[in-house]
C-alpha cells in the first residue's frame, strides 16, 4: 500500500533473455490503481513472461521493475513479502491436489499467520461463495471441473487480500461453456476496484473490462491505448493484422 | 530450509561420531586385547552344538590368557576377516590355525609355533581319484588364503588343474561331495576331524609340505602380547596342559564321542531349529537391529541428500550428486570391507563390525533413497510450486506443504522396496564377521554339515521377516494415502 503516487506497477526498460535468445526487447508500462490493463498479442510475443517477470517467478535481466512502491530489481528486495500483495493466477490452476479446496483458500494466510484459522476458515468461505462455489468447501480439486478450479485458484489468490492481481491466460486451458462462469468473477472483481493485469486471448473480455490494451508482438509493446482506440482504431500495422487474425476467425 | 538442511546434517554427523567414539572407548584402564579366531576349522576353531565356540585354537588361547592374567576378547570372525582385522588395527591378534609362512611374515609377526600340520589332498567318497596325477583337467576345491590352497597352488601347472575357491571350508567340502569338484585340499588334523565327524570324504595322499601354525600379531605392533603366548605356551606345553588340549579334540577317545554325539543328532529340519534356536534366535535379533537402524538412518540420510538435490543451491546439487554417484556406484560388499577395514586404517580409529555395517548401509541404502526422493520430487508438476511461491510462501513452506506431500505418495513404493533391500542387503554384512542370520547359518553349518537343510531354515525366516516389514509398510502406506 506504499504506491505515493498512485502507480502500481512501473516498468522501466525490462530486458529478459533465455541464453541468447531475447524474450522482452527493453519493455516500458505503467498501470495505476484501480486500474485494469489487458495484454494481447500473438502466442510467443513474451506477454507471459513479462507478467511473470512482475512477481519474480522470471528474474528480469536488465531493467526496473517496482512493484507496490518495492523494487523487485534489487536483490535485497524480500520477494515473500511483494508476492504476499500480489496475486496470480495460472492458465492450469495449479490449486494443491494433496489438499481440500478449503485448505488451499485457507493455506497461504495461516502459514503466513495473516490470520488464526477459524477467521481464515470463515473468509474463505465468504470468498468461495463469492466464486459461486460454497458448497464445494470440503470437495477435493481432482473432482472439480476446469472452470471450478479456476475460480477456486482466483478464490486462494484473492485470500491474501492482494492489491494487484495478475491473469496468465486463465481461460485458455477450459472448455467454452466453463469460460464464461471464470470471465463473470473477473468481471465483478474488476468492478470492485482491482488492479488486474491480464493477458487473455478473450477479446470481448478485454473490450468490455480493459482500461487500457496493450498489444505486445516480438517481444516488444507495439501499441497501447483504451480498448475503442486498439480495436476500433489500431495504428501500428501489426496490430491490424493481428486483430483481423482473431476477429474475423 | 537451508539452515534446517544444515541442522539435520549436524545431527547426523553427530549420530556418526558419537557411535563411532562408544566404539573406542575400550582404550583406557587394563588392556583388553581383541583376539580373532576362525569360525569353520574344526578342530582349531568352531561352535559346539552348545552354541559356544570351542577347539584347538580357542582352548589354546584361553588357558595361555588365564597362564598369563591377560585379558582377552575373542572375536570368532572368520579367517579372512580376522586376519584383515589384524591388519587394519581393528584386531590385536589371530589365532585361526594360521600356517607360518614367509610371505605373511612381511604382515604379520608369528608366535613359537604351536601346531605342527601337512596337507592333505581329500576326495568324495566314491571318487576314483587316487593320486595328484588323476587331477589333470579337473577343478579343484580352495579355501581362500590357507596353506592347502598356497600348496595346491605349487602344484597346479605341474599336474594341470583348475582352481575354484571358496570362504568357507564347508563350501569346499560340499563342492567335492557334490562333484563340481575332484579334491579338496586340507590341513591334516582339519580334514581328519571333518570325516570323523561325517563329512563324506576321503584322504588319498599323506600330509605333506608340512606347515606350522602359530599365534600372529600386525607386524611391529603388540609386541607384549607376542611376548606372553610364547611364554605361556611354554608354559602350557611343561605342565602337560598342552597335551590334554590336543588329546581332547583328536585323541582317539574324543573321535569316539564325537562321532556317536553327531549320529545320535537329530538332523530333521525340526530338530535343528530346536538345537540351534538359541543361535538361530541371536541371528535374527542382529538381523533385525541391522535393519531397523539402518532403515532410520538410512531414510534420514536419503531424504537429506535428495532433499539437497532439488533445492536451489549448486553446491548441495553438487554435493548431493556426488554422493549419490560413489555410494550407488560402490558395490555394498566392497563398500563394507572398506569402511571395515579401510577407514580405521585412514583414521586409526578402531569402529566396531556392527558399526561399519550400519554406516555402510546407511551411505549405500541412503544414496538409493536420495535418488528416488529427489525423483519423486522432480516428478510433482512445476506448477505447483511457482502457485505456492506466488502465494508469498517461503521456499521451505511450499516444500513442506505443498511439494513433499505430493512427492511423498509418488516415493511410498519406492521406501518400502527400499526398506526391504536393506533387510536383505544386512546379508552381506557377513563378511565383516557381524553375527546376523546368514553368519548365524554359516556357522551352524560348519559344526553339523546340514547346509541344506540350515539353509532351508535361514531363507524361511528371511521369507517370514521380509512378509511382516512388507504387511507393516502396507499399513503405514494405506493410512497414509487415505
Amino acid at each position: 500500500m506504499n504506491a505515493v503516487d498512485n502507480n502500481r506497477v512501473v516498468v522501466t526498460d525490462l530486458v529478459k533473455n533465455y541464453g541468447s535468445n531475447e524474450v522482452l526487447k527493453g519493455l516500458n508500462l505503467t498501470v495505476k490503481n484501480n486500474e485494469v490493463v489487458c495484454m494481447i498479442g500473438p502466442s510467443g510475443s513474451g506477454k507471459s513472461t513479462f507478467l511473470r517477470c512482475l512477481n519474480k517467478l522470471e528474474d528480469p535481466t536488465k531493467g526496473k521493475v517496482v512493484v507496490d512502491g518495492f523494487d523487485i530489481s534489487d536483490k535485497k528486495t524480500n520477494m515473500n513479502k511483494v508476492r504476499e500483495s500480489i496475486g496470480m493466477v495460472f492458465q492450469h490452476f495449479n490449486l494443491f491436489p494433496n489438499l481440500t479446496v478449503l485448505e488451499n483458500v485457507m493455506l497461504a494466510p495461516v502459514e503466513l499467520k495473516k490470520a488464526t484459522k477459524s477467521v481464515a476458515e470463515k473468509e474463505a468461505r465468504q470468498l468461495l461463495a463469492e466464486v459461486g462455489l460454497a458448497e464445494k468447501a470440503d470437495a477435493s480439486p481432482a473432482s472439480l471441473s476446469g472452470g471450478q478450479e479456476q475460480r477456486v485458484a482466483i478464490a486462494r489468490a484473492l485470500a491474501m487480500h492482494p492489491d494487484i492481481m495478475l491473469f496468465d491466460e486463465p481461460t485458455s486451458a477450459l472448455d467454452p461453456e466453463m469460460v464464461g462462469d471464470v470471465l463473470d468473477v473477473m468481471k465483478k472483481l474488476a468492478k470492485q476496484g482491482m488492479t488486474m493485469i491480464v493477458v487473455t486471448h478473450e477479446m470481448g473480455f478485454a473490450k468490455e473490462v480493459a482500461d487500457r490494451v496493450v498489444f505486445m508482438a516480438d517481444g516488444h509493446i507495439m501499441e497501447e491505448g483504451d480498448p475503442q482506440q486498439i480495436f476500433d482504431h489500431p495504428q501500428n500495422p501489426r496490430t491490424q493484422d493481428f486483430l483481423r487474425k482473431v476477429l474475423n476467425a | 530450509m537451508r539452515k534446517k538442511i544444515f541442522w539435520f546434517a549436524l545431527l547426523c554427523t553427530t549420530l556418526f561420531s558419537a557411535l563411532l567414539v562408544n566404539a573406542t572407548t575400550s582404550h583406557a584402564a587394563e588392556k583388553t586385547y581383541t583376539i580373532g579366531t576362525d569360525i569353520t576349522y574344526a578342530p582349531f576353531d568352531f561352535q559346539g552344538s552348545n552354541g559356544q565356540y570351542t577347539g584347538i585354537d580357542i582352548d589354546l588361547i584361553k588357558a595361555i590368557a588365564k597362564e598369563e592374567h591377560m585379558k582377552i576378547q575373542l572375536k570368532p570372525v572368520g579367517f579372512n576377516a580376522a586376519v584383515q582385522a589384524v591388519e587394519a588395527n581393528q584386531m590385536d591378534g589371530v589365532i585361526a590355525g594360521m600356517t607360518i609362512t614367509n610371505a605373511r611374515k612381511q604382515q604379520f609377526d608369528f608366535s613359537d609355533p604351536y601346531y605342527y600340520a601337512g596337507e592333505v589332498m581329500a576326495v568324495a567318497k566314491n571318487s576314483k581319484v587316487k593320486s595328484l596325477s588323476d587331477l589333470r583337467g579337473k577343478k579343484v576345491a580352495l579355501k581362500v588364503g590357507t596353506q592347502g590352497a598356497a600348496y595346491a597352488k605349487s602344484l597346479q601347472k605341474k599336474y594341470g588343474f583348475k582352481i575354484t575357491e571358496f570362504d568357507q571350508s564347508n563350501d569346499m567340502y560340499n563342492d567335492v561331495i557334490t562333484g563340481n569338484s575332484a579334491a579338496a585340499f586340507e590341513d591334516y588334523p582339519v580334514m581328519a576331524y571333518g570325516i570323523q565327524n561325517g563329512i563324506k570324504l576321503k584322504i588319498v595322499t599323506k600330509p605333506a609340505q608340512g606347515g606350522n601354525y602359530g599365534f600372529a600379531v600386525k607386524k611391529g605392533e603388540n609386541p607384549e602380547l607376542l611376548a606372553k603366548f610364547n611364554k605361556g605356551l611354554k608354559a602350557l606345553k611343561k605342565n602337560g596342559q598342552y597335551n590334554k588340549i590336543i588329546a581332547k579334540y583328536l585323541g582317539k577317545s574324543s573321535v569316539a564321542k564325537a562321532t556317536a554325539t553327531a549320529q545320535k543328532q537329530d538332523n530333521s529340519l525340526w530338530g535343528l531349529v530346536k538345537q540351534n534356536k538359541s543361535a538361530l534366535g541371536n541371528g535374527l535379533l542382529q538381523t533385525l537391529y541391522l535393519t531397523i537402524i539402518s532403515i532410520v538412518l538410512a531414510t534420514i540420510f536419503g531424504v537429506i541428500i535428495g532433499l539437497m538435490q532439488v533445492v536451489p543451491a549448486k553446491w548441495a546439487n553438487w554435493t548431493s550428486s556426488t554422493l549419490i554417484y560413489i555410494f550407488r556406484g560402490m558395490p555394498l560388499l566392497v563398500l563394507a570391507l572398506f569402511i571395515y577395514i579401510g577407514v580405521p586404517n585412514l583414521t586409526g580409529n578402531k569402529i566396531s563390525a556392527f558399526v561399519a555395517g550400519i554406516i555402510t548401509l546407511t551411505l549405500n541404502e541412503g544414496a538409493y533413497t536420495a535418488a528416488f526422493v529427489s525423483g519423486g520430487i522432480t516428478a510433482v508438476d512445476g506448477g505447483q510450486m511457482e502457485a505456492a511461491r506466488s502465494l508469498g510462501l517461503p521456499y521451505g513452506k511450499a516444500m513442506r506443504r505443498v511439494i513433499l506431500p505430493q512427492g511423498i505418495k509418488i516415493m511410498i513404493p519406492s521406501f518400502i522396496n527400499q526398506f526391504i533391500i536393506t533387510l536383505k542387503d544386512t546379508s552381506i554384512l557377513s563378511v565383516i564377521g557381524i553375527l546376523e542370520l546368514t553368519q548365524t547359518g554359516k556357522i551352524i553349518i560348519a559344526r553339523n554339515l546340514q547346509g541344506f537343510k540350515v539353509w532351508t531354515i535361514v531363507a524361511i525366516m528371511y521369507i517370514v521377516i521380509i512378509t511382516l516389514l512388507t504387511w507393516l509398510s502396507k499399513a503405514v502406506e494405506r493410512r497414509i494415502n487415505k
